[in-house]
């Protein structure tokens, strides 16, 4: 089977506890450098008690940076959102006006919650935030970068929990190869919420001190705030231009577990069909892939189950290739992991490098399996990244290197 | 879009009687308030009570419509599931909110935070039917539904022998409309249904909740209720005429060539406008048909406009009330629908019947 | 102690949405997880925030649960040697 012509990658941004741009980002993986820390900004009981992957930005510092006025309504997952697509664009640097037509993809889960939980009873007193009211729906952000940003050929966003940026690249793909767009942003954000952070502490699986993902001891994750924006275009529009490309997606696939609401079914099937359906769709072997940047949230059910569906798709531990989760660098960032750990993968593709997976120190004894624990320079080729959700909602990507 | 899909089964909740086997919008329900919550089915008859006992209004709609679409094209399962969603499970996500706020120190009940997940209805219907193919949610406000149109008719182009369940749901909040209510959304003055449209319209909408899901695929059956031919949706216009038109046009239509046009009109007099543009300047000799004034007002309520629209091709007539302008159809072949919401979200889908 | 046993019926069938079932439907003995009653891990955080709610008895590992959790019968005795 001849692969379909791969989608090329021409720009991407990132802004992360461990970084505000990619180059930073990438400086902080190269260097083991993790963002999680006691929560400062989030005004919440459990600032001292629980660790996340904040990033230092306040939201005011967000709206100058951006040059938003004071009095419009802003939430927070849409100025990272911002931060990061306009860093996308800019590397990109095509003309946005060239007639080409540039849909805009994103995805969240947060939304507008930080200001709904902030305004939640002051806006029935007070008609000082109501201008926030209407950025509660998931939608509203990118309808706001679109307008930003000027792009109104096509705008949606997804949300499927933690997979949700990791869908939003691979409808941009699908998309170009119908052809129905010729060009695609697409990405996620979340930030921070008080919602968020009580929500995975009420299902008694965000740790005390740090995630470890893989590890024996595992017991739990680490939120945190991010986004990430990926420029996706035809390969032949991508080569009207002097820069060649920062790599290719090659392949995507998105299962369902229909297993249980939270929990991962044994075998990690979903997982599995998954990634099998990425590496159908990019005419790859499991053995072409060089690295796997794994979901790895250091829940007990996820690492076993993603394990167990890794060793199903290898056949044994000794076929795995490196891999390594590296949400103990950021937290989990729910709807941005897929997008910031695809910026992973392709920094990895680029700099020929695999990322650390941090705090491991004993393989899960049923597994068996160690993950790449120190930064290792290696030929990569394909890079696969692998994201879960909620609602048994799996999705995987396919990173190719772009070659001279 | 890509290429047309046929449409088998069609299931909707909504605040008319649009579960009830057999319904052809003739008994319109009336109501003299705002919002409107959806007409219950009983539940139990289609979902298993251990199930049931964990669902919020939005996977109860969503899995009862989906069921009673599935019953219709005659069909146990499917290869995917695509849904749309403004607002996702918003009971839910006010309710863990109300909890956090008022009890963050103390251990709280996780139900509501998992539920409150925008894929729930989408991840609940897979987990009933145990499909572990595609599963998708679409959360872009009014457009929400169109996405999910969209991504299956791309979804059928990969995969020409697979069936979808697509479709929309929407539910309604406790707190949140009367945030509606502090940003204008809603209607204050005279809230009815049958919403009064044109000459008698005020400001504001009547908030509303359903869900309405499709068996879809490319294959005409013997159960075919119609194909969609196309959609399509743009953010924000300050042309709706030329929008229409364009669209038309990569069709190789002419107004001509359709034979009715349903049209979203709600009763909000700064939106409405845009509706007697569109009807007077390109569909003047068409019938016009109305929905939002008996369905009320969501993100997803394109999907009831949808199953409306194939409901009037099986019955081909179309009934008193929904009819705004008097005009009579000559026959009933191919419907056009075009809404949007309070001047965003703009979404076309025409629609024709098989044979 | 059956006095109890009839509490934590009333309780579960309150904070799991079983409708569908009476204080009589409930055996001391019947295994609430699996093949019996059907409850799942999300209920098992549940009965966490009970126990914590009701009786001031705190797990702080949800895999403690699995043996607490058993049956009606052992949820009753571990609330009857644990609380205060």
């Amino acid at each position: 089977m001849t692969p379909p012509e791969p989608i090329a990658i021409t720009g991407m941004g990132a802004i992360s506890a461990i970084g505000e741009d990619v180059v930073s980002n990438f400086r902080s993986l190269e260097q083991s450098r993790h963002g999680i820390g006691r929560i400062t900004r989030l005004d919440t009981f459990h600032h001292d008690r629980l660790m996340a992957g904040e990033i230092g930005l306040s939201d005011k510092a967000l709206y100058e940076r951006l040059a938003i006025a004071d009095h419009e309504a802003y939430t927070r997952s849409t100025l990272l959102a911002l931060v990061a697509a306009k860093e996308a664009l800019d590397m990109a640097g095509f003309d946005r006006h060239d007639g080409y037509r540039t849909g805009l993809i994103s995805a969240t889960t947060v939304g507008g919650m930080d200001a709904t939980e902030r305004y939640y009873d002051d806006y029935l007193s007070s008609a000082e935030h109501r201008h926030f009211i209407p950025t509660h729906p998931c939608g509203y952000g990118a309808e706001q970068m679109a307008r930003y940003f000027g792009v109104n050929d096509f705008v949606t966003t997804i949300s499927t929990a933690c997979s949700s940026a990791a869908n939003a690249i691979m409808l941009g793909g699908r998309m170009i190869r119908a052809g129905l767009l010729d060009r695609a942003i697409v990405g996620g954000a979340d930030c921070l919420s008080k919602f968020t952070i009580n929500g995975f502490n009420s299902l008694m699986i965000y740790s005390a001190t740090h995630c470890r993902p893989f590890d024996g001891s595992r017991d739990g994750l680490n939120l945190g705030e991010a986004a990430a924006y990926l420029v996706l275009e035809t390969a032949g529009l991508a080569a009207r231009r002097p820069q060649k490309p920062l790599a290719y997606l090659s392949g995507y696939g998105n299962a369902n577990d229909a297993f249980h609401q939270t929990a991962s079914s044994d075998n990690g099937e979903g997982a599995y069909l998954a990634m099998k359906s990425a590496l159908q769709v990019a005419a790859l072997h499991p053995a072409d892939i060089d690295y796997i940047n794994a979901h790895g949230t250091a829940t007990p059910n996820n690492d076993l189950t993603e394990g167990h569906a890794l060793l199903r798709i290898y056949g044994s531990k000794d076929a795995l290739p490196a891999f390594s989760s590296t949400k103990a660098f950021t937290g989990h960032t729910l709807a941005a992991a897929g997008a910031i750990e695809a910026v992973f993968s392709i920094l990895a593709l680029q700099h020929q490098v695999v990322f650390p997976n941090l705090n491991f120190s004993q393989p899960i004894a049923s597994l068996d399996i160690l993950p790449q624990t120190q930064l290792k320079h290696q030929q990569i080729d394909h890079v696969l990244s692998n994201s879960f959700g909620f609602g048994g909602n799996c999705t995987a990507l396919l990173f190719s290197k772009a070659h001279d | 879009m890509t290429k047309p899909i046929y449409i088998h089964g069609s299931g909707s909740i909504s605040i008319q009687p649009t579960h009830e086997p057999g319904y052809r919008f003739e008994a319109v329900k009336a109501y003299a308030q705002n919002p409107v919550p959806a007409c219950d089915p009983d539940y139990k008859s289609l979902i298993p009570a251990l199930q049931l006992r964990r669902m919020n209004k939005s996977m109860r709609m969503a899995i009862f419509a989906s069921r009673l679409a599935l019953q219709e094209a005659g069909k146990e399962t499917v290869d995917a599931v695509i849904t749309g969603t403004g607002l996702g499970c918003l009971s839910d996500s006010e309710r863990f909110v109300e909890t956090v706020l008022a009890n963050e120190h103390e251990l709280l009940n996780p139900t509501p935070f998992i539920q409150s997940t925008h894929n729930m209805a989408a991840a609940a219907i897979a987990l009933s039917l145990g499909c572990k193919g595609y599963n998708m949610t679409y959360v872009n406000n009014a457009s929400a539904f169109a996405s999910a149109l969209l991504d299956a008719g791309i979804y059928l182009a990969e995969h020409p022998d697979h069936t979808v369940l697509l479709g929309g749901v929407d539910e309604l909040g406790a707190r949140t409309p009367r945030f509606w209510e502090l940003a204008g959304y809603l209607k204050h003055d005279n809230p009815v249904i049958p919403t009064p449209l044109a000459a008698s319209s005020s400001p504001g909408e009547i908030a509303a909740e359903g869900a309405s899901f499709f068996v879809a695929s490319q294959q005409p059956t013997s159960q075919t209720l119609g194909k969609v031919i196309a959609g399509d949706t743009c953010y924000e216009t300050a042309d709706a005429v030329a929008f229409v038109n364009r669209f038309l046009r990569r069709y190789g239509l002419a107004a001509g060539d359709i034979d009715a046009v349903v049209l979203g009109y709600n009763g909000d007099i700064r939106y409405d406008a845009v509706y007697s543009t569109v009807g007077s300047t390109l569909f003047a000799a068409l019938p016009h048909i109305g929905f939002k004034h008996i369905f009320g007002e969501y993100d997803t309520v394109a999907g009831a406009a949808l199953h409306l629209a194939l409901r009037l091709l099986g019955q081909q007539d179309i009934p008193q009330q929904l009819l705004l302008n008097g005009i009579r159809p000559r026959s009933l072949r191919r419907i056009l629908i075009y809404t949007q919401r309070r001047g965003t979200n703009h979404g076309l889908i025409l629609v024709e019947k098989e044979g | 102690m059956s006095e109890l046993t009839q509490e934590l019926k009333a309780k579960i069938i309150t904070q799991l949405n079983l409708e569908d079932l009476t204080v009589d439907d409930l055996d001391d003995n019947t295994p609430l997880f699996g093949d019996g009653l059907g409850l799942d891990s999300i209920d098992a955080l549940e009965l966490i925030v009970m126990l914590d709610k009701g009786y001031g008895i705190k797990l702080a590992d949800p895999k403690e649960g699995r043996k607490v959790f058993e049956t009606i019968q052992t949820m009753a005795d571990f609330i009857e040697a644990n609380r205060k």
